[in-house]
């Protein structure tokens, strides 16, 4: 598998490399580090994404919805006046609440489901949360600051706000804490037996119940966090921030749903070549399929595996 | 939400003292002959369509439109007959706004349509008003099928003009010569409004460029670096609000603020524009209005706020699209009680009179308004130039005519209507 994720980065590098050929480097520069801004908010909700469908089975498309309604929560609040520490803590709590309901008193009933059909399930709350969200916050021009987007740093010519570095930062700590958390803690374990097998998980003490909530209170959080940084960097749109969720799982996908390093490898592939494709005449109208060819590629790759990506209790 | 709420409670007031409000309203404005008598009879089926449904909502066109009859009917109607005015909604989606076209025209057996305001509804259905023979008098217009079709005219300028508009300000006031456009990446919108800004600057012989988003692409950051990257002095946001102030915020993030000469079409030009934009570009963001100014002392605009706060709801947005439905419908009503009464319900006829109209003129426009038997309309080819300043807007340049290749066939048909 390890030679696999190696031909993946060598021939993502090799695709980077093409489109920005001739360009100089000054100007390369500015769009990758633009890029790699944008790919570690994907590599971010990837995270999430990948945290989740390890422990419960579940990839939940809702993440992005979830992280949405959070922030227009924080937005709202801010507008009222309240102490701005108090408004991200509310949209977070909203999200984690969000994505704790879904978990305890949705997906149980899923459970023996087909794992498509349980990632279709929570497509169908994504709808039900951005419905909901669109028509409390009907369309009106927003925006959502945070009081570190006032300091940044250069870096290749580019400005980079202390916003982006702690995205970027906050995404490899995730990986590290989380992998750490998985691998090396008893609560880790448990999570590890459970996406397992699930009955078996049950028979031998796993408290399945206890063990699902951790993971779905960890999910709606990065995915409130999530919501918060792409309201904050990109556009406070709740429709946007709902299908952000699509380059996420294109990450989440480059790292089979399972590596956590290699989720953050292709969400930062994904967002630097969707951003060196404007420097592309030809291609720069079709910047927007980036994360479907990495992921594609990717997936391509993966099939001379056995591994199914939708299979894990096959 | 809180202007839900608040429009909640304004809802509660409202059912509380239905009598006190109305008659409050009917007292102090009238769209008629002010005889205090409302219109009965046989009602005038008027259509209108509008697009709302995330990310966008154009019924401010159609609301104000509809608050405009309800004055019209309450003040004696056209006639003495009454205007129905039925509104339907294609939310974005080109089969809905066939059937709303269909259904209006063919079933409801319209005589016209006004107010209609959306992205979808005019590309899919010009060919079939032309077919029908029924004239839509739109208000919110933002792709080239709206200004270059028979059957289609609108009181609003749409991104083409209100681009030009901003551009000649960078050229003329600001000493610009290179524009990068920021448009949409759809072919009747972007392609077209700032392909139309490369061909205005050529024709001064200076530099235009255009940077097309992609409208399903989240992140801007990498279509403001291509136009840094294409040498500009001044960057022109073409762009929806919502999506305009992504690219200014991204803009912020880099600092170039002083790097070069901002301006915008007109979706910037909004009440909740400048405190989403900040304070950061306080006196740097210039913006083309294209009717007046929202707060403008005219006799329209004041009649206008008027017909809003008697007969829309409160929620109902007062912006441009809300001045663009109120004069469409204004002009309607005009043409219709010109006619000879019995001729009101012969859609051909109306049609006729729809297209006879030249030289109307309303202190919300800053030329005549006219349509014309033309397969090019776009009367509204003059306006303002506002800067975002302390949280409000300052007027920075009246009314002025645009210039530009796109508007020598309209100079051909004013003069044949002796217009200038």
């Amino acid at each position: 598998m390890k030679s696999k994720q190696a031909t993946f980065i060598l021939a993502m590098g090799l695709a980077c490399t093409l489109v920005a050929w001739g360009k100089p480097l000054a100007v390369i520069g500015l769009f990758v580090v633009s890029g790699m801004a944008v790919g570690s908010l994907y590599a971010l909700g990837g995270v999430g994404l990948v945290v989740l469908y390890r422990t419960t089975g579940v990839l939940n498309f809702a993440s992005g919805a979830m992280g949405a309604a959070g922030v227009m929560l924080a937005w709202q609040l801010g507008q009222w006046g309240w102490y701005e520490p108090m408004t991200w803590v509310a949209g977070l709590a909203l999200a984690t609440g969000l994505s704790l309901f879904y978990g305890r008193l949705i997906a149980p009933h899923l459970a023996a489901r087909d794992t498509v059909v349980k990632a279709v399930a929570t497509l169908g709350f994504a709808l039900i949360v951005l419905g909901a969200t669109s028509f409390v916050w009907d369309d009106d021009v927003r925006s959502f600051t945070l009081p570190s987007d006032q300091m940044a740093i250069r870096l290749l010519g580019l400005r980079v706000t202390v916003t982006r570095l702690i995205v970027f930062l906050t995404t490899v700590a995730l990986v590290i804490g989380i992998w750490v958390y998985l691998e090396h803690t008893r609560m880790g374990l448990q999570m590890r037996a459970l996406a397992n097998d699930r009955h078996i998980s049950s028979l031998i003490g796993v408290r399945i119940l206890k063990v699902e909530t951790i993971a779905w209170g960890m999910a709606g959080f990065i995915a409130g966090f999530t919501g918060l940084m792409f309201g904050d960097l990109v556009r406070l749109e709740p429709n946007i921030i709902t299908f952000v969720v699509i380059p996420s799982i294109a990450a989440a996908i480059c790292g089979r749903l399972d590596s956590l390093g290699m989720v953050l490898i292709g969400g930062l592939f994904i967002g630097v070549l969707e951003s060196l494709l404007t420097l592309s005449p030809w291609l720069k109208s079709v910047r927007t399929v980036a994360p479907f060819v990495v992921a594609i590629a990717m997936l391509v790759l993966l099939q001379s595996g056995n591994r199914l990506l939708f299979g894990r209790d096959e | 939400m809180r202007r839900q709420i608040q429009s909640g409670i304004a809802a509660l007031a409202f059912l509380a003292l239905p009598g006190m409000a109305m008659a409050a309203g009917e007292a102090k404005v009238s769209c008629g002959t002010a005889n205090g008598k409302a219109a009965t009879g046989k009602p005038i089926k008027v259509g209108g369509i509008h697009g709302n449904a995330a990310p966008g909502d154009f019924s401010s066109s159609t609301d104000a439109a509809a608050a405009y009859f309800a004055c019209v009917n309450a003040s004696g109607g056209i006639h003495g007959r009454p205007v129905q005015y039925m509104v339907e909604n294609d939310q974005w989606n080109p089969e809905l706004a066939g059937q709303a076209a269909s259904k209006l025209v063919q079933d409801e057996k319209v005589i016209a349509l006004v107010g209609n305001g959306s992205f979808v509804e005019m590309s899919v259905n010009a060919p079939f008003y032309a077919k029908q023979n029924v004239m839509a008098m739109a208000s919110a217009c933002a792709v080239s099928e709206c200004f270059e079709s028979s059957n289609i005219v609108s009181t609003n300028q749409g991104p083409l003009a209100s681009s030009i508009g901003a551009a000649m300000y960078a050229v003329e006031t600001q000493k610009a010569k290179h524009v990068s456009c920021i448009g949409l990446a759809i072919p009747s919108v972007g392609n077209w409004s700032c392909g139309a800004v490369e061909k205005y600057m050529a024709s001064k012989g200076l530099k235009g460029s255009s940077v097309l988003l992609n409208p399903g692409a989240p992140d801007v950051n990498a279509g403001l670096l291509e136009a840094v990257a294409s040498g500009a002095d001044a960057i022109l946001v073409n762009l929806p609000a919502g999506l305009a102030i992504a690219f200014l915020r991204a803009a912020q993030e880099q600092d170039l603020r002083d790097k070069y000469q901002w301006t915008s079409s007109t979706p910037l030009y909004d009440e909740s524009v400048p405190k989403a934009l900040g304070k950061y570009w306080d006196g740097k963001m210039f913006i083309n209005a294209e009717l007046t100014p929202l707060d403008g002392k005219g006799a329209d605009n004041q009649h206008w706020r008027s017909v809003m706060n008697a007969y829309a709801k409160a929620k109902s947005p007062r912006d441009t699209f809300s001045q663009s439905g109120y004069l469409s419908a204004k002009y309607f009503t005009q043409t219709l009680r010109a006619m000879d009464p019995a001729k009101l319900d012969d859609r051909a006829a109306v049609t006729a009179a729809i297209k006879k109209i030249a030289g109307y003129r309303s202190d919300l426009t800053c030329g005549p308004y006219y349509v014309g038997d033309s397969k090019q309309h776009m009367p509204n080819h003059a306006g303002t130039m506002v800067v975002v300043k302390d949280g409000a807007f300052k007027v920075v340049r009246s009314c002025y005519e645009y210039e530009g290749p796109y508007f020598q066939p309209l100079m051909v048909t004013e003069k044949s209507l002796k217009l200038r």
